[in-house]
């Protein structure tokens, strides 16, 4: 002790470096604790299976809904965007819940709560593109540093995937607000300018190309979730209607048409449903298939973004009444002696104002879609039993109808049974694309190239399988759909009829977009169908000066005007996109 | 407690009993009253008269011990002597020796800004973590917690630095510890607490010090002797400042009036299916069924009140049947009276080589909201051998921590989910009950679609939170000559948090839950930090002092997380409530776990230069190596310099009369900040079922699994730096009569850890955490001390402005991480404080059809509806028009403590402000607009705009004004208060019985008045729990009121005893 006391520098000295060097004895003590826990990373992934893996996840990302990240405003179904901002639909429920809605369906788009809701539009479609495009550049590393991992037939099928997804990615995009920026797996630079909206459109057409050369006629892995050559043809003849490019649609369409593997569903029930059985069945071009029961323990999967759009709280599902059925649509579905629709020949179509209940009717001629589509009180609903004012959760402010073509059959298995109310979750498909749809675009190019006789054939077409069965009592299983005029039905007199003629173009055109309507009714199409044929202003300020009446909370809406063609560009989008100061994306004009 | 068995053998051989007198005085010379004066070890006791006088009765070789408030205490050997004169030196309100940087420093010695914390002044609360009451006791600290037991502390020193977690570095007895609960720690077991306010004081801890350094010692331990016990316990009753039934509808018919004028006013049928018809309503005999109206075409019954039900077809929980209320008050049925009891016990003495004390607390703390409590245990053991030159033992707590009923935290998400939104978002009308007894809601059209708050609280009231935890640390110390000491500490946190919870159905609500869930999780973590020291202190040449420390510290910390969940269980009795297949629906059983890893590597180094006690110069430098960071930016160098004058030392100054002391301090050095999640240096990939996976073959069942960018790395991750200059003076002036402190401060932190958002075009991984903020704070923090020998008074006040100076370089602004029910009120921008409130500006109410037209053009604007100012006098009210409307720093925070004596009586007092800062009243949204069908303010009836009302406190009752509640500054409100935090009486019994050697009676009082105009329930609000993917970014969110649990009332009475 006496010699350390004499030297303490040296006994220091040595105590210390005892103690870092037993420190560093293990020289990576900070290197082994510098690793991610619980993660992957790329290496891991960098094989076939990290590629297929990206890929599922560009697929999943068709519903991005609030139990993903995303809100309502997201869903797959676009119901927000496409259908409670048209003349379909109401927000639904009641006025203080979810009031970015109302924002939205008033036009008042330039509304924090409307931008909050525009941003996870924004968000959900570019998430789907980024991951699209993660695919395609994973698939291009592992073909590049593991040669044979991948086959040349797999790698062109992920490809070609990846390409129709970013495609339809993109598309959600274009359609909400047609300026769009476009990105490709090469890009690197996230704040690029937005193109113009006919830009965009060529951009995206050239995807959809690119994924018809590198994919095979039927799905993958014979998976039916996938992607196919047809599906991505299909989809060709849908972008190119909406940019009004009639001659190609026509073209692209007519080969769909005629080669392809599609069929109408032989009735309208097995459209919309939750029997495993007709679940992809030959009208799905593209669908979002959404799953029940996997083991997920929220049920994100079970359509999480239409949770809401259920009868409220008298009913078996307990909430939340969204998503109503407007007085107008369910009008629309009267039908004349001939079983054309009403509003083809009488100007007093959407003259009723009231409860359109079973007993109201009882003796009145009717499409049998409406019964597949809204749910009506009195009227079997599916075979949950009959719908009741009870089950509606403010009538006086969304009315008395409740959304219908996204619930399950009680009888199909197909409800969740986790997660927040797990009555509201289901299985059912959400249709993107199907064949219906396509036949009517095809039938309006028809239209538009003068060949009448052939838009009357599709439109009869449509018209021939709807007449097929209806909504029977629903109290088992095999009389949920009967035939039409099947004696049990006492709610209704329903009636399809086949136009005789299309006495002319405008006759046509009009008639197609009825069928359209009717068709399509409530799923998230008719607010962009109203966009691109330039007639939104005109139908939607009328259904607003009439339904105002109807559902006062209307009278809050704005006049639809020359600004509303476009939605407003997110404005926390524009300023993230600032480089130097300067804003990349340009917002839509008037906005 | 084989320690207690031996108080009866307390008394040792005393020698022969005389009579001592003297006098005691101040270093002036003047005398001092009311000293008392001791026998150590036994029982005799006297104060000194006016003349400083003194007589007593003293075995001739014992020891007398003296002590005054503000004086430092003092010990002297009898020996015999029948006269003794004493001269008390005063000690400065601040300790006159401190523990900063492992080694202990004498207060004067101090260059940096330092505050020892007033542990007196700490201990009159009832709380369970001695930080809650830190911002009364220490100028330049704010404290933010919720009344709720146990609930967090965000304790913040000068400022906010970073936009992510901003939590000080806690020093546990040397082991650093960094977290915002220290409810673990028995707050009668410290002896000291000192907070390290600048870089140059704390910068030894460089690492992890930016946000400033709080340390606590534990170390007490017993004297030489035999075992002698301390015996602490105190009980209380508490209950809430202010509950919501002091000022919303508590009458059913008074909230049908506000519905109805809603209605009417926006020309709208008003619903009938509750009260009966607009014109005639009344209370309903039932809300539930209400399917009582007339039969529609189709033979259906139409919404309306039932007032004859067949009670006897109640099923539950098919067919429910609840009754109207005529007024249920949902605040009262939920919170009532708390109860509080603290009891400690700890029995220390020592040997020659040896001291030892084992202490034992329990503390048991029900809340004021039903079925809510803390419990804690804990035991301590601290020794120490001094064998020789060696010394060596231990410093370690035992804890074991228990929170019941789900509220410890600070309100996360839509705050509407607890208990306290719950309570505004159930009208009056709804009963507690049904008519069998389980809990009603208002399930029916019209009633909101909430929980009953009360069946919340039932459900959770088996929730338990538990914190069990080992910690401590171990040393060895050499001390080779009186100059020379090496030490070798070994410092550990060890623990188990777990929380078991249960949701039941809810089949009486308007949205019903028909499936119950169990979820528990758990948490093990270990930290551990090896420190080693040396130090070495000598006069060189006469005046010429140094000493200096040289350091070397690992630290590694450890967790994993495991959490698991499982729905529909069969029996959901609190003994079937675990996680197994038959138990419920194995289908839904699921289960993760994650984990994280850290570890830092340190070397540093101290000199300190003092000459004559005038001059001082501090040097510390401090190099460390972080896991969190890229591998070529992991080491950090942090240097500081602190100088200081002592003037009052300088032979100029010399019996100048009025200054006794004064130093001129000045201090610069740079701190770091890694506080981020590990492995963010790196890209990183996952994903799960519900967000990656899908079912590609159309199974509708089946999905396959997907991968995802999670989060995108940064490999040039660095060290954020805080650099901090103080400018500071101590002074005292008439011999003690007054003490000054005062700082003045700024600190700037560059190259700020943040994860700035990026464009939605770069998808949804998280963004990676990159170096380029800037954030800046100034301020000033000051305190007086004023003692004589019956009053001690101090005043602290601080003052800080906050200001983010950058933020990713390109972007000047991003929102705040919470949107409540109409967005989001926060914004970060450049120039501004963080945090600060935004929205449009709220100029009144449109007074007619002519205000209206003339205004700028306003979406929805209409008579009695809010104008908002056209800001960028584009000619329309449009979101371009927000702009900073509030922020929720106060402009100054002062606290003031106060002790008055009398004979052996004392009273104590605390008070405590906060001017200037605002608070975004977001329950607006609410008990202002009805969002929800929510009940609403009492005031709403008599002061909303009417033609006649046109200067009225609220807009038109009106259902179709969607637009009035936009954010805005109508729902900024002015957070100033003043609190009386805290009163204490007490009485020292001056002759004690028995075995007592003394004893000390109180009776104490929290929050007994609060002088605020906030309107809302209590302006001191806790800070969010809100999390990002960097990690905790609660600074982001503050001031933002979305119902927390209010702040409590309580009495208690305690007694302290020695034996």
């Amino acid at each position: 002790m006496k010699s350390l006391s004499r030297n303490p520098m040296i006994f220091g000295t040595a105590f210390l470096l005892i103690a870092g060097v037993a420190l560093y004895g293990c020289q990576d003590f900070l290197e082994r604790a510098s690793a991610p826990q619980g993660t992957l990373d790329e290496g891991t992934l960098a094989n076939r299976t990290g590629v297929e893996g990206t890929l599922i996840a560009a697929y999943r990302s068709l519903d991005w809904n609030t139990g993903v990240g995303g809100a309502w405003g997201s869903a797959a179904s676009n119901w927000v965007w496409g259908s409670a901002t048209s003349d379909d639909a109401y927000k639904g429920s009641e006025a203080s819940d979810q009031p970015p809605i109302n924002d939205i369906e008033a036009y008042q788009w330039a509304t924090a709560d409307a931008e909050s809701y525009l941003n996870d539009k924004w968000r959900g479609s570019y998430e789907g593109v980024v991951r699209s495009n993660a695919t395609i550049r994973l698939l291009k590393r592992v073909r590049a540093e593991i040669p044979g991992e991948i086959s040349d037939a797999d790698a062109r099928g992920i490809e070609g995937e990846a390409l129709f997804l970013r495609a339809h990615y993109h598309f959600e995009a274009w359609r909400m607000w047609g300026n769009i920026p476009y990105y490709r797996e090469e890009d690197t630079d996230y704040r690029k300018a937005n193109l113009q909206s006919a830009a965009a459109l060529d951009e995206i057409l050239a995807d959809l190309d690119s994924a018809i050369s590198l994919l095979e006629p039927g799905p993958r892995n014979g998976q039916v979730g996938r992607a196919t050559e047809w599906a991505a043809k299909a989809y060709k003849g849908r972008v190119e209607v909406y940019a009004g490019r009639w001659a190609d649609a026509l073209t692209t369409l007519r080969d769909v048409e005629a080669n392809g593997p599609y069929e109408l569903e032989p009735s309208y029930d097995r459209v919309w449903t939750g029997f495993d059985e007709w679940a992809n069945g030959p009208e799905t071009i593209f669908a979002f298939q959404a799953s029940s029961n996997d083991g997920e323990p929220s049920g994100n999967n079970a359509n999480y973004g239409e949770r809401l759009n259920f009868p409220h709280s008298g009913s078996p599902f307990g909430c939340c009444g969204f998503h109503q059925p407007s007085q107008n649509l369910v009008n629309f579905f009267a039908v004349d002696a001939a079983g054309l629709p009403l509003a083809i020949t009488d100007a007093g179509w959407n003259a009723r104002n009231t409860n359109l209940s079973a007993s109201a009717s009882a003796a009145l001629a009717l499409d049998p879609r409406l019964d597949w589509t809204v749910g009506r009180d009195g009227v079997p609903y599916k075979d949950w039993g009959l719908h009741q004012p009870g089950w509606i959760r403010s009538p006086a402010y969304g009315g008395p109808y409740s959304p219908k073509k996204n619930i399950h059959e009680k009888a199909s298995g197909a409800e969740s049974s986790v997660g927040w109310v797990p009555t509201q979750l289901n299985s059912v498909n959400i249709h993107l694309f199907r064949y219906a749809d396509l036949l009517l675009m095809l039938a309006e190019a028809e239209v538009e190239a003068g060949t009448l006789p052939n838009a009357l054939a599709l439109v009869n077409r449509v018209r021939a399988r709807a007449a097929v069965r209806a909504q029977g009592p629903g109290t088992a299983r095999a009389n949920i759909a009967v035939p039409i005029n099947d004696p049990s039905i006492t709610w209704a007199v329903y009636r399809v009829g086949q136009y005789p003629a299309f006495p002319t173009q405008a006759y046509a055109r009009t008639a197609v977009r009825y069928e359209r309507r009717l068709e399509l009714a409530m799923e998230g199409q008719r607010f962009f169908d109203l966009k691109r044929w330039q007639i939104a202003d005109q139908v939607l300020n009328e259904y607003v000066a009439i339904e105002k009446t109807r559902r006062p909370y209307l009278t809050a809406a704005q006049t639809f005007a020359a600004r509303h063609y476009l939605y407003p560009i997110p404005a926390i989008q524009i300023e993230l996109s600032k480089v130097d100061g300067q804003e990349r994306l340009t917002q839509n004009t008037g906005w | 407690m084989g320690a207690l068995l031996l108080l009866g053998v307390a008394g040792t051989a005393l020698g022969q009993e005389i009579t001592v007198s003297g006098t005691v005085t101040a270093p002036t010379g003047a005398p001092l009253r009311e000293v008392r004066v001791r026998v150590e070890g036994g029982e005799a006791r006297a104060l000194t008269d006016a003349n400083g006088r003194y007589t007593i009765q003293a075995p001739t070789n014992g020891t007398l011990s003296f002590s005054l408030l503000g004086r430092r205490a003092m010990q002297v050997a009898v020996d015999g002597r029948t006269t003794i004169d004493v001269t008390m030196e005063a000690v400065a309100y601040l300790a006159d020796v401190v523990v900063t940087a492992y080694v202990e420093q004498r207060r004067a010695d101090v260059t940096g800004a330092v505050s020892s914390v007033n542990l007196d002044a700490t201990s009159r609360q009832t709380t369970a973590s001695v930080l809650q009451r830190l911002d009364a006791s220490v100028a330049g600290v704010t404290v933010n917690n919720s009344g709720s037991p146990g609930s967090r502390s965000t304790v913040r020193i000068r400022g906010i630095s970073s936009f992510q977690n901003n939590d000080p570095l806690y020093i546990v007895d040397g082991t650093p510890v960094q977290e915002s609960y220290v409810n673990w720690l028995n707050p009668n077991d410290i002896t000291s607490v000192q907070v390290l306010k600048d870089a140059s004081a704390a910068s030894i801890y460089g690492a992890r010090a930016s946000n400033g350094v709080v340390l606590i010692e534990t170390t007490k331990r017993g004297a030489r002797g035999a075992p002698r016990a301390t015996f602490r316990a105190r009980t209380g009753i508490s209950s809430p400042v202010k509950g919501y039934d002091d000022f919303l509808i508590l009458n059913s018919m008074d909230y049908f009036e506000v519905v109805k004028r809603s209605y009417e006013n926006a020309g709208l049928p008003v619903p009938t299916n509750i009260y009966g018809s607009a014109s005639s309503p009344a209370v309903p005999e039932y809300i539930w069924p209400n399917n009582c109206g007339p039969l529609d075409e189709d033979g259906e019954p139409t919404p309306g009140p039932c007032s004859s039900l067949d009670e006897s077809s109640y099923t539950f929980p098919n067919n429910l049947i609840m009754p109207g209320s005529a007024g249920t008050n949902w605040w009262d049925a939920v919170f009532g009276t708390g109860y509080v009891g603290d009891y400690h016990l700890d029995v220390s003495g020592g040997g020659d080589d040896n001291s030892y004390l084992v202490s034992f607390n329990y503390f048991d703390q029900k809340g004021t909201a039903a079925w809510n409590s803390f419990k804690r245990g804990g035991a301590r053991v601290n020794t120490v051998f001094k064998p020789g030159k060696l010394s060596f033992g231990e410093n370690i707590a035992i804890s074991v921590a228990r929170s019941f009923g789900g509220y410890p935290d600070d309100p996360d998400g839509f705050a509407e989910d607890g208990i306290i939104g719950k309570n505004i978002l159930m009208q009056p009308v709804v009963p507690v009950y049904d008519v069998r007894g389980n809990f009603a809601s208002g399930k029916a059209v019209g009633l909101g679609n909430q929980t009953n708050p009360l069946k919340e609280a039932w459900a959770d009231k088996d929730d338990v939170a538990k914190n069990d935890r080992v910690f401590g640390n171990a040393f060895v110390a050499l001390e080779v000559n009186p100059d020379f000491q090496l030490q070798s500490k070994f410092g550990f946190n060890l623990g188990i948090t777990s929380f078991t919870g249960f949701s039941p159905i809810y089949p009486e609500n308007s949205e019903p839950t028909l499936t119950n869930a169990v979820t528990e999780n758990s948490n093990r973590f270990t930290d551990w930090t090896w420190s080693n020291t040396l130090t070495y202190r000598r006069q060189l040449i006469e005046n010429h002092n140094v000493s200096f420390l040289l350091g070397q510290e690992a630290n590694r910390i450890t967790s994993r997380f495991i959490d698991a969940a499982m729905n529909n269980f069969i029996n959901t009795d609190i003994n079937s409530r675990y996680l197994q297949d038959a138990l419920g629906d194995a289908a839904t059983k699921n289960v993760n776990s994650s984990g994280g890893r850290s570890a830092l590597l340190s070397f540093f180094g101290k000199a300190d230069y003092n000459y004559a006690d005038r001059y001082l110069l501090s040097l510390t430098v401090r190099r460390d190596g972080s896991s969190n960071l890229g591998p070529s930016h992991r080491w950090g160098t942090f240097p500081a310099v602190g100088l200081g004058w002592r003037m009052s030392n300088e032979p100029f100054m010399r019996d100048n009369g009025i200054f006794s002391d004064l130093m001129l301090r000045f201090g610069w050095g740079i701190t770091g900040n890694q506080l981020i999640p590990s492995g963010r240096i790196v890209n990183q990939f996952g994903g799960s079922r519900g967000d990656t996976y899908y079912d590609i073959g159309g199974t509708n069942t089946d999905i396959l699994a997907g991968f995802r960018l999670t989060s995108l790395g940064n490999a040039d991750l660095k060290w954020e730096e805080n650099r901090s200059v103080n400018f500071g003076a101590d002074f005292t002036i008439f011999d003690g009569l007054l003490e000054f402190v005062i700082d003045l401060y700024q600190r700037e932190t560059n190259n700020l850890l943040f994860d700035p958002p990026l464009p939605g075009t770069a998808g949804v991984a998280a963004s990676p955490i990159v170096n380029v903020g800037k954030m800046q704070n100034r301020g000033i923090d000051f305190s007086i001390g004023h003692r004589t020998d019956v009053w001690s008074v101090t005043f602290n006040g601080s003052h800080y402005r906050n200001k983010i100076v950058q933020i990713d370089g390109v972007q000047d602004f991003f929102y705040g991480p919470i949107a409540t029910r109409f967005g989001n009120q926060v914004i970060n921008q450049v120039g501004h404080p963080i945090g600060s409130f935004y929205g449009l500006v709220a100029d009144g109410m449109f007074r007619d059809a002519a205000d209206v037209a003339a205004h700028a053009d306003q979406d929805g604007a209409a008579p009695g509806r809010i104008k908002f100012r056209d800001v960028n006098g584009d000619g329309a009210v449009t979101l371009a028009d927000r702009t900073i409307i509030g922020s929720p720093h106060p402009d100054f925070t002062a606290g003031l403590d106060a002790t008055y004596r009398w004979r052996d009586f004392d009273v104590s007092a605390t008070l405590f402000g906060t001017f200037g800062n605002e608070i975004f009243d977001a329950q607006k949204e609410y008990y202002v607009f009805r969002n929800f069908s929510t009940n609403v303010r009492s005031d709403l009836l008599t002061d909303s705009w009417t033609p006649d009302n046109p200067n009225a406190k609220y807009p038109r009752l009106d259902v179709n004004d969607n637009f009035s509640r936009v954010i805005s500054s109508y729902y900024i409100e002015d957070g100033s208060y003043i609190r009386l935090r805290n009163v204490q009486v007490a009485y020292n019994v001056p002759r004690s019985f028995g075995l007592l050697q003394s004893a000390r009676v109180y009776v104490q009082a929290e929050n007994l008045f609060t002088i605020t105009d906030y309107p809302g329930l209590d302006p001191a609000l806790p800070a969010a729990n809100v999390f990002g993917p960097a990690g905790d970014i609660r600074d982001q969110y503050r001031g933002v009121d979305r119902g927390s649990y209010p702040s409590s009332r309580t009495i208690s009475f305690g007694v302290v005893t020695n034996f």
